[in-house]
């Protein structure tokens, strides 16, 4: 049941997307009719006096930033000796050039049990609080830019990206500094709204099942973000 | 899980509104230069396909990074660089101002946002800082930082004043002052009897060396001596090297 929750919030939350996005389209098609608009009025012979003409006092600073990108995500981490969940996020990311970006990001997932607990019907490692698995992390990202082409005329523009980052891990009742390491691809339906598949290592320090050793997580996730 | 799905939605309502209600009116600009570069996409790497000539009016309908949508009177849409971009005039006679990056425009910033990695008393810490460039020479800062060690969990915010003495410098060097807190947290195998968090006030003291890297992008590494003002007879003394990046507004 926890799982189909889940599913069904996510679709939500596509559709909503999804549902936003028509009116984006409709937008930018008002734009291009306003540029032909233009060519029409550039045809006619301007009058010589027009005296309803104002001076629209219009400068750099009113020009469209899209630098940054906010996003939701959804996928699958693999725990380390706790089974693999699913895990939900949010993130935020500054583009500082074409091609470095700067990414935050926030999970939550819930652990599973370890094959030892599950195995000997013992007494469990950790409570339930202790099962709640949050990460965050900052990362530097390098985009290779490119094109995707579905058939000759539907080409999106897209790139594929490396990311490095650092963080931390709450799980088990501790924090634990996180380096996280992966790779993704980005495909930009419009210039504002993206879809992205996203594979990340996060690896820290882990004493939880008794010996310290570095604990290995990937996630593998999908997620939709914005440009604004 | 108890992942807060109202925080979701008003994340992506926001970001909805927010992308509806920065259109402005567009800008219009002249070329002047013999032509504009038209690309299918914000980066260099993507093709030309189109170029707007000589005399031609192009709208700008967008900046991502440092390229800028337009598009022309025939209705082709492209990207042009801001290079191209800063060459065209406006209306009004004048010629548009396009920032890119430079350390110009690195000195004339009015925030800067900063990541870094470090050592603190032998441990991996990690920091963020946002910062308000008062004058060119002064500027505040809010810190956070968070060491992650094999026996405690320490976290750490600040709020500092820099001193940047030689601010036209590329290398540039600056000296910094501040307070703050620290929590320590031992870990939680080695404390049974739950949560013992340590509170302290700190001040600091530090310099650091900043460069101009790259478009966008300055490097820094700082050093800062914290003294906490523990509830001990004795006071702690703790020190900090980092390397990090800034980005700047």
């Amino acid at each position: 049941m926890k799982f189909s929750k889940n599913v069904v919030c996510n679709l939500v939350i596509i559709l909503s997307v999804g549902l936003f996005n028509g009116h984006v389209f409709a937008q930018s098609s008002s734009v291009k009719n306003v540029a032909r608009a233009m060519q029409a009025n550039t045809q006619q012979p301007p009058a010589l006096i027009d005296p309803n003409i104002e001076r629209r006092e219009i400068d750099e600073s009113d020009i469209d930033t899209e630098d940054v990108e906010i996003g939701i995500f959804a996928g699958f981490i693999s725990i380390e000796d706790f089974e693999s969940s699913e895990v939900v996020g949010v993130s935020l990311a500054y583009h500082i050039n074409e091609n470095l970006f700067l990414e935050a990001r926030y999970a939550q997932a819930t652990a599973g049990q370890t094959s030892f607990e599950k195995l000997s019907g013992g007494a469990p490692f950790l409570t339930e609080e202790e099962r709640d698995y949050t990460y965050y992390n900052l990362s530097l990202g390098y985009n290779i830019n490119g094109e995707t082409f579905f058939t000759d005329n539907l080409v999106f523009n897209s790139d594929v990206y490396f990311t490095l980052g650092a963080g931390s891990t709450e799980f088990g009742g501790d924090e634990r500094f996180t380096i996280s390491a992966g790779a993704g691809y980005r495909l930009l339906f419009t210039d504002f709204w993206a879809l992205k598949v996203d594979v990340r290592d996060h690896v820290f320090t882990s004493d939880i099942i008794g010996v310290e050793k570095d604990v290995h997580n990937f996630a593998i996730t999908l997620s939709t973000t914005f440009f604004f | 899980m108890k992942f807060n799905l109202h925080f979701l939605f008003v994340i992506i309502i926001a970001s909805a509104f927010f992308s509806f209600s920065v259109k402005a009116d567009d800008l219009v600009v002249s070329v002047v230069e013999p032509y504009v570069d038209f690309r299918t996409g914000p980066a260099s790497e993507y093709p030309i396909f189109h170029v707007a000539e000589q005399g031609e009016s192009i709208t700008i309908l967008k900046k991502k990074t440092g390229w800028y949508k337009a598009i022309t009177y025939k209705g082709q849409e492209g990207w042009v660089s801001a290079e191209q971009l800063g060459k065209t005039f406006k209306p009004s006679g004048e010629q548009l101002y396009v920032p890119t990056g430079s350390f110009e425009d690195y000195t004339n910033r009015t925030f800067e946002f900063s990541a870094f990695g470090g050592i603190l008393e032998s441990v991996t810490a990690m920091s963020v800082a946002a910062a308000w460039n008062v004058t060119g020479n002064l500027v505040v800062e809010g810190t956070y930082t968070q060491a992650l060690g094999d026996f405690s969990e320490n976290k750490l915010w600040s709020i500092r004043l820099q001193h940047h003495t030689f601010p036209e410098w590329k290398v540039s060097p600056y000296l910094t002052i501040g307070a703050g807190g620290i929590n320590t947290r031992p870990r939680s195998n080695l404390v049974q009897s739950g949560d013992e968090i340590r509170k302290s006030d700190f001040y600091e003291v530090g310099a650091g060396l900043r460069y101009y890297f790259a478009r966008n992008m300055v490097v820094k590494f700082e050093y800062r001596h914290i003294i906490a003002l523990t509830d001990r007879d004795d006071q702690e003394r703790i020190e900090e090297f980092k390397l990090g990046f800034s980005v700047f507004f």
